[in-house]
Protein backbone atom coordinates (compact mmCIF):
# COMPACT_ATOMS: atom_id res chain seq x y z
CA UNK A 1 0.00 0.00 0.00
CA UNK A 2 1.83 3.28 -1.35
CA UNK A 3 1.96 5.70 1.97
CA UNK A 4 -0.26 9.17 0.57
CA UNK A 5 2.36 11.54 2.35
CA UNK A 6 4.93 10.36 0.65
CA UNK A 7 3.29 10.56 -2.59
CA UNK A 8 1.64 13.95 -1.20
CA UNK A 9 5.54 15.25 -0.70
CA UNK A 10 6.74 14.03 -4.05
CA UNK A 11 3.91 15.65 -5.95
CA UNK A 12 4.54 18.67 -3.86
CA UNK A 13 8.72 18.51 -5.23
CA UNK A 14 7.31 17.87 -9.00
CA UNK A 15 5.11 21.22 -8.52
CA UNK A 16 8.16 22.85 -7.35
CA UNK A 17 10.00 21.89 -10.48
CA UNK A 18 7.15 22.42 -12.60
CA UNK A 19 7.06 25.88 -11.63
CA UNK A 20 11.18 26.43 -12.40
CA UNK A 21 10.75 24.87 -15.71
CA UNK A 22 7.94 27.30 -16.69
CA UNK A 23 10.35 29.81 -15.40
CA UNK A 24 13.18 28.73 -17.38
CA UNK A 25 11.18 28.64 -20.72
CA UNK A 26 9.59 32.20 -20.23
CA UNK A 27 13.25 33.68 -19.65
CA UNK A 28 14.54 31.58 -22.77
CA UNK A 29 11.61 32.86 -24.68
CA UNK A 30 12.54 36.53 -23.80
CA UNK A 31 16.21 36.14 -24.36
CA UNK A 32 15.59 34.27 -27.77
CA UNK A 33 13.51 37.12 -28.84
CA UNK A 34 16.29 39.42 -28.07
CA UNK A 35 18.95 36.97 -29.66
CA UNK A 36 16.35 36.75 -32.92
CA UNK A 37 16.55 41.03 -32.93
CA UNK A 38 20.59 41.15 -33.00
CA UNK A 39 20.78 37.96 -35.37
CA UNK A 40 18.34 39.91 -38.20
CA UNK A 41 20.55 43.26 -37.56
CA UNK A 42 23.19 41.58 -38.91
CA UNK A 43 21.12 39.91 -41.75
CA UNK A 44 20.59 43.32 -42.73
CA UNK A 45 24.42 43.98 -42.63
CA UNK A 46 25.19 41.03 -44.49
CA UNK A 47 22.38 41.64 -47.27
CA UNK A 48 24.47 45.35 -47.67
CA UNK A 49 27.74 43.65 -47.61
CA UNK A 50 26.46 41.24 -50.43
CA UNK A 51 24.85 44.06 -52.95
CA UNK A 52 28.13 45.37 -52.53
CA UNK A 53 30.26 43.02 -53.30
CA UNK A 54 27.89 42.16 -56.38
CA UNK A 55 28.45 45.54 -57.61
CA UNK A 56 32.10 45.51 -56.74
CA UNK A 57 32.57 41.84 -58.96
CA UNK A 58 30.33 43.68 -61.67
CA UNK A 59 33.17 45.95 -62.21
CA UNK A 60 34.98 43.11 -64.25
CA UNK A 61 37.70 42.82 -61.41
CA UNK A 62 39.50 39.55 -61.05
CA UNK A 63 39.08 37.78 -58.00
CA UNK A 64 42.41 37.19 -56.21
CA UNK A 65 42.97 37.09 -52.55
CA UNK A 66 45.04 34.80 -50.47
CA UNK A 67 42.13 34.38 -48.22
CA UNK A 68 40.24 33.11 -51.31
CA UNK A 69 42.40 30.36 -52.38
CA UNK A 70 42.87 27.04 -51.17
CA UNK A 71 46.42 26.02 -50.30
CA UNK A 72 47.75 22.72 -52.10
CA UNK A 73 48.94 21.14 -48.71
CA UNK A 74 47.15 21.85 -45.25
CA UNK A 75 49.49 21.43 -42.53
CA UNK A 76 47.72 23.55 -39.40
CA UNK A 77 43.88 23.13 -39.20
CA UNK A 78 42.10 24.86 -36.26
CA UNK A 79 38.90 23.68 -35.41
CA UNK A 80 36.28 25.82 -33.50
CA UNK A 81 33.33 24.29 -31.63
CA UNK A 82 30.51 26.68 -30.55
CA UNK A 83 28.78 25.28 -27.55
CA UNK A 84 26.76 26.78 -24.82
CA UNK A 85 27.73 27.99 -21.44
CA UNK A 86 24.84 26.50 -19.49
CA UNK A 87 23.36 23.17 -19.69
CA UNK A 88 19.37 22.31 -19.50
CA UNK A 89 18.94 22.73 -23.12
CA UNK A 90 18.00 19.38 -24.56
CA UNK A 91 20.05 17.87 -26.98
CA UNK A 92 21.83 20.96 -27.98
CA UNK A 93 25.56 20.71 -26.51
CA UNK A 94 25.57 16.52 -26.84
CA UNK A 95 24.80 16.98 -30.94
CA UNK A 96 27.74 19.51 -30.87
CA UNK A 97 29.96 17.69 -29.04
CA UNK A 98 29.10 14.63 -31.36
CA UNK A 99 29.62 16.35 -34.40
CA UNK A 100 32.78 18.00 -33.06
CA UNK A 101 34.43 14.97 -31.97
CA UNK A 102 33.55 12.82 -35.28
CA UNK A 103 35.51 15.85 -36.91
CA UNK A 104 38.15 16.50 -34.87
CA UNK A 105 39.10 12.75 -34.88
CA UNK A 106 39.11 13.04 -39.26
CA UNK A 107 41.58 16.29 -38.27
CA UNK A 108 44.10 14.93 -36.49
CA UNK A 109 44.75 11.72 -38.65
CA UNK A 110 44.92 13.83 -41.66
CA UNK A 111 46.69 17.05 -41.12
CA UNK A 112 49.74 17.49 -38.65
CA UNK A 113 49.40 19.95 -36.68
CA UNK A 114 45.66 20.59 -35.29
CA UNK A 115 44.24 22.91 -32.97
CA UNK A 116 41.28 22.29 -31.23
CA UNK A 117 39.24 25.86 -29.73
CA UNK A 118 35.99 26.08 -27.79
CA UNK A 119 33.55 28.13 -26.53
CA UNK A 120 31.36 27.35 -23.71
CA UNK A 121 31.65 25.56 -20.47
CA UNK A 122 29.41 22.70 -22.03
CA UNK A 123 31.98 22.00 -24.37
CA UNK A 124 35.19 22.42 -22.33
CA UNK A 125 33.52 19.77 -19.65
CA UNK A 126 32.71 17.44 -22.12
CA UNK A 127 36.66 17.30 -23.72
CA UNK A 128 37.79 17.07 -19.90
CA UNK A 129 35.38 14.18 -19.81
CA UNK A 130 36.98 12.32 -22.71
CA UNK A 131 40.48 13.83 -21.37
CA UNK A 132 41.25 16.11 -24.23
CA UNK A 133 43.05 19.50 -23.44
CA UNK A 134 41.76 22.40 -25.88
CA UNK A 135 43.94 24.77 -26.86
CA UNK A 136 42.00 27.77 -26.21
CA UNK A 137 38.75 28.12 -24.82
CA UNK A 138 36.35 30.61 -24.29
CA UNK A 139 33.93 31.29 -21.44
CA UNK A 140 33.23 34.91 -21.91
CA UNK A 141 30.16 34.26 -24.44
CA UNK A 142 26.90 34.98 -23.18
CA UNK A 143 23.75 35.09 -25.24
CA UNK A 144 24.67 38.60 -26.26
CA UNK A 145 28.03 38.01 -28.16
CA UNK A 146 29.33 41.32 -29.01
CA UNK A 147 30.93 41.88 -32.44
CA UNK A 148 34.42 43.51 -30.71
CA UNK A 149 34.82 40.23 -29.10
CA UNK A 150 34.24 37.97 -32.16
CA UNK A 151 36.68 40.31 -33.75
CA UNK A 152 39.04 39.47 -31.59
CA UNK A 153 39.45 36.03 -32.65
CA UNK A 154 38.46 36.93 -36.33
CA UNK A 155 41.42 39.54 -36.27
CA UNK A 156 43.94 36.47 -34.89
CA UNK A 157 42.81 33.68 -37.21
CA UNK A 158 43.47 36.03 -40.29
CA UNK A 159 46.91 36.85 -39.12
CA UNK A 160 47.80 33.32 -38.57
CA UNK A 161 46.38 32.80 -41.80
CA UNK A 162 48.23 35.26 -43.61
CA UNK A 163 51.38 34.48 -41.89
CA UNK A 164 50.79 30.62 -42.76
CA UNK A 165 50.66 29.33 -39.20
CA UNK A 166 46.87 28.35 -40.03
CA UNK A 167 45.87 26.86 -43.25
CA UNK A 168 42.02 25.52 -42.67
CA UNK A 169 40.25 26.69 -40.17
CA UNK A 170 36.10 24.74 -39.09
CA UNK A 171 34.05 26.33 -37.43
CA UNK A 172 31.17 23.81 -35.50
CA UNK A 173 27.90 25.25 -34.44
CA UNK A 174 24.19 25.21 -34.86
CA UNK A 175 23.25 26.75 -37.64
CA UNK A 176 20.10 28.57 -37.37
CA UNK A 177 17.40 27.94 -40.37
CA UNK A 178 14.10 28.75 -39.24
CA UNK A 179 12.39 28.89 -35.48
CA UNK A 180 11.71 25.36 -35.95
CA UNK A 181 14.88 24.19 -37.33
CA UNK A 182 18.56 24.44 -36.24
CA UNK A 183 20.83 21.58 -36.79
CA UNK A 184 24.69 21.31 -36.16
CA UNK A 185 26.74 22.17 -39.26
CA UNK A 186 31.12 21.78 -39.63
CA UNK A 187 31.65 24.95 -41.68
CA UNK A 188 35.00 25.65 -43.22
CA UNK A 189 35.49 29.31 -43.09
CA UNK A 190 38.78 29.56 -43.76
CA UNK A 191 39.67 30.00 -47.13
CA UNK A 192 36.66 31.48 -47.82
CA UNK A 193 34.64 29.81 -50.07
CA UNK A 194 33.63 32.95 -52.15
CA UNK A 195 33.04 36.40 -51.37
CA UNK A 196 29.05 36.90 -51.18
CA UNK A 197 29.02 36.79 -47.63
CA UNK A 198 26.00 35.23 -46.27
CA UNK A 199 25.76 33.11 -49.89
CA UNK A 200 26.97 29.60 -49.63
CA UNK A 201 30.35 29.20 -50.91
CA UNK A 202 28.83 27.53 -53.91
CA UNK A 203 26.55 29.77 -55.23
CA UNK A 204 28.98 32.61 -54.87
CA UNK A 205 31.29 30.88 -57.02
CA UNK A 206 28.28 30.85 -59.27
CA UNK A 207 27.94 34.85 -59.09
CA UNK A 208 31.65 35.52 -59.60
CA UNK A 209 31.62 33.13 -62.72
CA UNK A 210 28.62 34.88 -64.31
CA UNK A 211 29.82 38.31 -63.93
CA UNK A 212 33.34 37.58 -65.45
CA UNK A 213 32.07 37.45 -68.82
CA UNK A 214 29.59 40.32 -68.70
CA UNK A 215 33.10 42.15 -67.57
CA UNK A 216 35.20 40.92 -70.65
CA UNK A 217 32.92 42.79 -73.07
CA UNK A 218 33.83 45.82 -71.05
CA UNK A 219 33.33 47.66 -67.78
CA UNK A 220 30.03 48.36 -67.30
CA UNK A 221 29.48 49.25 -63.81
CA UNK A 222 28.33 52.59 -63.45
CA UNK A 223 30.41 52.92 -59.93
CA UNK A 224 33.03 55.16 -59.00
CA UNK A 225 35.65 53.19 -56.99
CA UNK A 226 37.08 55.27 -54.18
CA UNK A 227 40.91 54.31 -54.03
CA UNK A 228 39.83 51.51 -56.80
CA UNK A 229 38.39 48.22 -56.92
CA UNK A 230 41.09 46.01 -55.72
CA UNK A 231 41.66 47.99 -52.37
CA UNK A 232 37.65 48.01 -51.72
CA UNK A 233 38.48 44.27 -52.43
CA UNK A 234 41.48 43.60 -50.19
CA UNK A 235 39.10 45.19 -47.61
CA UNK A 236 35.42 43.55 -47.90
CA UNK A 237 37.68 39.90 -47.97
CA UNK A 238 38.84 40.23 -44.28
CA UNK A 239 35.42 42.14 -43.05
CA UNK A 240 33.43 39.28 -45.29
CA UNK A 241 35.00 36.62 -42.86
CA UNK A 242 34.22 38.38 -39.54
CA UNK A 243 30.72 39.10 -40.45
CA UNK A 244 30.82 35.54 -41.19
CA UNK A 245 32.43 34.53 -37.75
CA UNK A 246 30.13 36.90 -36.35
CA UNK A 247 26.65 35.27 -37.81
CA UNK A 248 28.01 31.96 -36.67
CA UNK A 249 28.46 32.86 -33.12
CA UNK A 250 24.55 35.21 -33.63
CA UNK A 251 23.27 31.79 -35.25
CA UNK A 252 24.82 29.53 -32.10
CA UNK A 253 22.94 31.76 -29.69
CA UNK A 254 19.53 31.78 -31.20
CA UNK A 255 19.58 28.31 -31.64
CA UNK A 256 20.84 27.43 -28.03
CA UNK A 257 17.70 30.06 -26.55
CA UNK A 258 15.63 27.96 -28.93
CA UNK A 259 16.72 24.21 -27.68
CA UNK A 260 16.38 25.26 -23.94
CA UNK A 261 12.80 27.08 -24.60
CA UNK A 262 11.82 23.36 -26.53
CA UNK A 263 13.82 21.22 -23.86
CA UNK A 264 11.82 23.40 -21.09
CA UNK A 265 8.56 23.52 -22.65
CA UNK A 266 8.71 19.50 -22.79
CA UNK A 267 9.98 19.46 -19.30
CA UNK A 268 7.04 21.52 -18.07
CA UNK A 269 4.54 19.24 -20.13
CA UNK A 270 5.74 16.00 -18.42
CA UNK A 271 5.83 17.65 -15.06
CA UNK A 272 2.08 18.09 -15.38
CA UNK A 273 1.69 14.76 -16.67
CA UNK A 274 3.43 13.15 -13.56
CA UNK A 275 1.51 15.25 -11.00
CA UNK A 276 -2.20 14.18 -12.66
CA UNK A 277 -0.56 10.68 -12.47
CA UNK A 278 0.93 11.13 -8.78
CA UNK A 279 -2.81 12.68 -8.21
CA UNK A 280 -4.53 9.99 -8.88
CA UNK A 281 -2.15 7.09 -7.10
CA UNK A 282 -2.47 9.67 -3.72
CA UNK A 283 -6.53 9.96 -4.30
CA UNK A 284 -6.34 6.17 -4.40
CA UNK A 285 -4.26 5.49 -1.43
CA UNK A 286 -6.19 7.74 0.77
CA UNK A 287 -9.78 6.30 -0.25
CA UNK A 288 -8.36 2.64 0.20
CA UNK A 289 -7.05 4.05 3.60
CA UNK A 290 -10.10 5.31 4.84
CA UNK A 291 -11.63 2.57 3.13
CA UNK A 292 -9.83 0.06 4.92
CA UNK A 293 -10.26 2.30 8.04
CA UNK A 294 -13.96 2.03 7.64
CA UNK A 295 -13.70 -2.09 7.10
CA UNK A 296 -11.79 -2.08 10.96
CA UNK A 297 -14.48 0.29 12.88
CA UNK A 298 -17.74 -2.13 10.95
CA UNK A 299 -15.21 -4.99 11.55
CA UNK A 300 -15.08 -3.71 15.80
CA UNK A 301 -18.73 -2.85 16.03
CA UNK A 302 -20.03 -6.08 14.32
CA UNK A 303 -17.69 -7.89 16.81
CA UNK A 304 -18.65 -6.07 20.09
CA UNK A 305 -22.71 -6.93 19.12
CA UNK B 1 6.04 76.73 -67.46
CA UNK B 2 3.48 79.00 -68.55
CA UNK B 3 3.89 78.04 -72.01
CA UNK B 4 4.01 74.47 -71.71
CA UNK B 5 0.70 74.66 -70.02
CA UNK B 6 -1.01 76.73 -72.68
CA UNK B 7 0.19 74.05 -75.27
CA UNK B 8 -1.14 70.96 -73.59
CA UNK B 9 -4.69 72.82 -72.58
CA UNK B 10 -4.64 73.38 -76.56
CA UNK B 11 -3.87 70.07 -78.04
CA UNK B 12 -3.89 66.81 -77.31
CA UNK B 13 -0.40 65.98 -77.10
CA UNK B 14 1.06 64.97 -74.02
CA UNK B 15 4.15 66.36 -72.54
CA UNK B 16 6.13 65.09 -70.13
CA UNK B 17 7.53 67.80 -67.62
CA UNK B 18 9.94 67.55 -64.62
CA UNK B 19 8.75 69.96 -61.93
CA UNK B 20 9.68 70.13 -58.08
CA UNK B 21 5.61 71.69 -57.28
CA UNK B 22 2.89 70.17 -58.52
CA UNK B 23 0.79 72.58 -56.96
CA UNK B 24 1.88 75.06 -59.39
CA UNK B 25 1.55 73.47 -62.35
CA UNK B 26 -2.13 73.03 -61.49
CA UNK B 27 -2.47 76.82 -61.54
CA UNK B 28 -1.20 76.90 -64.94
CA UNK B 29 -3.52 74.33 -66.45
CA UNK B 30 -7.14 74.42 -67.06
CA UNK B 31 -9.59 72.84 -64.44
CA UNK B 32 -10.27 69.90 -67.03
CA UNK B 33 -6.65 68.72 -67.45
CA UNK B 34 -5.66 65.93 -65.54
CA UNK B 35 -1.83 65.60 -64.40
CA UNK B 36 -0.46 61.99 -64.53
CA UNK B 37 2.40 61.72 -61.46
CA UNK B 38 4.75 59.25 -62.60
CA UNK B 39 5.25 56.45 -60.15
CA UNK B 40 7.97 55.95 -57.53
CA UNK B 41 8.96 59.71 -58.45
CA UNK B 42 7.82 62.66 -55.96
CA UNK B 43 7.17 65.30 -57.83
CA UNK B 44 5.66 67.45 -54.40
CA UNK B 45 9.26 67.77 -52.82
CA UNK B 46 12.69 68.22 -53.14
CA UNK B 47 14.66 64.77 -53.93
CA UNK B 48 16.59 64.05 -51.01
CA UNK B 49 19.19 61.46 -49.47
CA UNK B 50 18.69 58.20 -47.78
CA UNK B 51 20.68 57.52 -45.12
CA UNK B 52 21.78 53.92 -43.49
CA UNK B 53 24.25 53.31 -40.85
CA UNK B 54 24.69 49.68 -40.54
CA UNK B 55 26.47 47.90 -38.14
CA UNK B 56 26.98 43.92 -37.30
CA UNK B 57 24.94 44.50 -34.24
CA UNK B 58 22.41 47.12 -34.93
CA UNK B 59 20.95 49.34 -37.41
CA UNK B 60 21.95 52.56 -36.21
CA UNK B 61 20.83 55.54 -38.74
CA UNK B 62 17.93 55.03 -41.28
CA UNK B 63 16.73 58.34 -42.26
CA UNK B 64 16.23 60.84 -44.87
CA UNK B 65 18.80 63.28 -44.79
CA UNK B 66 19.82 66.44 -47.32
CA UNK B 67 23.35 65.98 -47.28
CA UNK B 68 26.02 63.43 -45.56
CA UNK B 69 29.71 64.31 -44.97
CA UNK B 70 31.48 60.87 -45.34
CA UNK B 71 34.80 60.45 -43.50
CA UNK B 72 36.62 58.46 -46.45
CA UNK B 73 39.98 56.84 -46.33
CA UNK B 74 41.92 59.80 -47.48
CA UNK B 75 39.80 62.67 -46.30
CA UNK B 76 35.96 64.09 -46.19
CA UNK B 77 33.95 63.49 -49.19
CA UNK B 78 30.20 65.19 -48.87
CA UNK B 79 27.43 63.72 -50.71
CA UNK B 80 24.47 65.78 -52.10
CA UNK B 81 21.50 64.33 -53.80
CA UNK B 82 21.60 63.36 -57.75
CA UNK B 83 25.38 62.09 -56.55
CA UNK B 84 26.61 59.64 -59.17
CA UNK B 85 27.13 55.93 -58.08
CA UNK B 86 30.21 55.11 -55.31
CA UNK B 87 32.16 52.62 -53.58
CA UNK B 88 34.32 53.44 -50.93
CA UNK B 89 36.43 52.61 -48.08
CA UNK B 90 36.28 54.61 -45.17
CA UNK B 91 38.50 55.55 -42.62
CA UNK B 92 38.16 56.68 -38.71
CA UNK B 93 36.67 59.67 -38.59
CA UNK B 94 33.30 61.84 -37.95
CA UNK B 95 30.14 61.18 -40.23
CA UNK B 96 27.94 64.39 -40.22
CA UNK B 97 24.03 63.91 -41.57
CA UNK B 98 22.32 66.88 -41.93
CA UNK B 99 18.14 66.53 -41.51
CA UNK B 100 16.23 69.57 -41.75
CA UNK B 101 19.13 72.00 -40.52
CA UNK B 102 19.44 69.88 -37.92
CA UNK B 103 23.28 68.25 -38.04
CA UNK B 104 23.80 64.67 -36.18
CA UNK B 105 27.28 63.65 -35.90
CA UNK B 106 28.74 60.07 -35.35
CA UNK B 107 32.02 58.73 -35.11
CA UNK B 108 32.29 56.07 -38.24
CA UNK B 109 35.36 52.77 -37.43
CA UNK B 110 36.48 52.33 -40.93
CA UNK B 111 34.01 50.31 -43.63
CA UNK B 112 32.75 50.77 -46.61
CA UNK B 113 30.21 53.11 -48.12
CA UNK B 114 28.30 52.48 -51.03
CA UNK B 115 26.20 55.52 -52.55
CA UNK B 116 23.32 54.77 -55.11
CA UNK B 117 20.00 56.59 -56.41
CA UNK B 118 20.18 58.66 -53.54
CA UNK B 119 20.69 56.20 -51.22
CA UNK B 120 23.98 56.34 -49.02
CA UNK B 121 24.80 53.14 -47.36
CA UNK B 122 27.53 52.92 -44.86
CA UNK B 123 28.66 49.47 -43.46
CA UNK B 124 30.85 49.70 -40.84
CA UNK B 125 31.74 47.40 -37.58
CA UNK B 126 31.12 50.84 -35.18
CA UNK B 127 29.14 53.67 -34.96
CA UNK B 128 28.66 56.16 -32.65
CA UNK B 129 26.90 59.75 -31.89
CA UNK B 130 29.43 61.94 -31.15
CA UNK B 131 27.57 62.76 -27.62
CA UNK B 132 28.17 58.86 -26.74
CA UNK B 133 32.39 59.46 -27.47
CA UNK B 134 34.75 59.79 -24.05
CA UNK B 135 36.94 61.99 -25.27
CA UNK B 136 39.27 61.57 -21.76
CA UNK B 137 39.25 57.64 -22.49
CA UNK B 138 40.33 58.55 -25.88
CA UNK B 139 42.93 60.45 -25.53
CA UNK B 140 44.22 58.07 -22.25
CA UNK B 141 44.37 55.32 -25.61
CA UNK B 142 46.14 57.59 -27.38
CA UNK B 143 49.07 58.36 -25.16
CA UNK B 144 49.12 54.58 -24.16
CA UNK B 145 49.26 53.46 -28.16
CA UNK B 146 51.95 56.38 -29.21
CA UNK B 147 54.34 55.05 -26.07
CA UNK B 148 53.86 51.52 -26.96
CA UNK B 149 56.59 49.88 -28.89
CA UNK B 150 55.78 47.80 -32.17
CA UNK B 151 58.00 45.45 -34.07
CA UNK B 152 57.38 43.81 -37.39
CA UNK B 153 54.74 44.72 -40.26
CA UNK B 154 52.08 43.38 -38.83
CA UNK B 155 52.45 45.06 -34.91
CA UNK B 156 53.08 48.21 -36.97
CA UNK B 157 49.82 48.36 -38.93
CA UNK B 158 48.26 47.66 -35.87
CA UNK B 159 49.26 49.92 -33.96
CA UNK B 160 49.38 52.77 -37.06
CA UNK B 161 45.48 52.11 -36.88
CA UNK B 162 45.06 52.18 -33.21
CA UNK B 163 46.35 55.61 -33.54
CA UNK B 164 44.12 56.71 -36.73
CA UNK B 165 41.25 55.40 -34.43
CA UNK B 166 42.03 57.35 -31.22
CA UNK B 167 42.88 60.17 -33.30
CA UNK B 168 39.54 60.11 -35.44
CA UNK B 169 37.62 59.49 -32.02
CA UNK B 170 39.16 61.97 -30.53
CA UNK B 171 38.68 64.67 -33.32
CA UNK B 172 34.76 63.96 -33.30
CA UNK B 173 34.46 63.91 -29.36
CA UNK B 174 36.26 67.67 -29.11
CA UNK B 175 34.41 69.85 -31.74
Amino acid sequence: MANPRILDKRRRSIRNIRKITRTMELIATARFKKAMDRASAATAFTNRMTTLVKDLLASGLEVQHPLLETRSDTRHATMLVLTANRGLCGGFNGNLQRAGFHRWHELTSAIPNCRLEVVGKRGIAALKFRGITPHESYTHFEDKPTFEEVDVIASRYLEEYIAGKLDRLDVVYTKFESIARQHVVIETLLPLGGIGSGTSPGTARGAEASSTPAASGGRTSLYEFLPSPESILEEVVPASFKIKLFKCFLDSAVSEQIARMVAMKAATENAGDLIHRLSMQYNRARQSRITSELMDVIGGVEALS
Amino acid sequence: MEKIAKEVSSSHISVLCVVHNVGRLAEYLPTHATIHLMANTNFTSPVVLRCIVVTPEATVLDAPCEFVALPLFDGEAGIAPGRAPMIGRLGYGELRVRQGGKVSRYYVDGGFVQVANNMVSVLTNRAMSSESLDAAAAEERLKSVIASHAVGPAEMATREREVAQARGQLRVARR
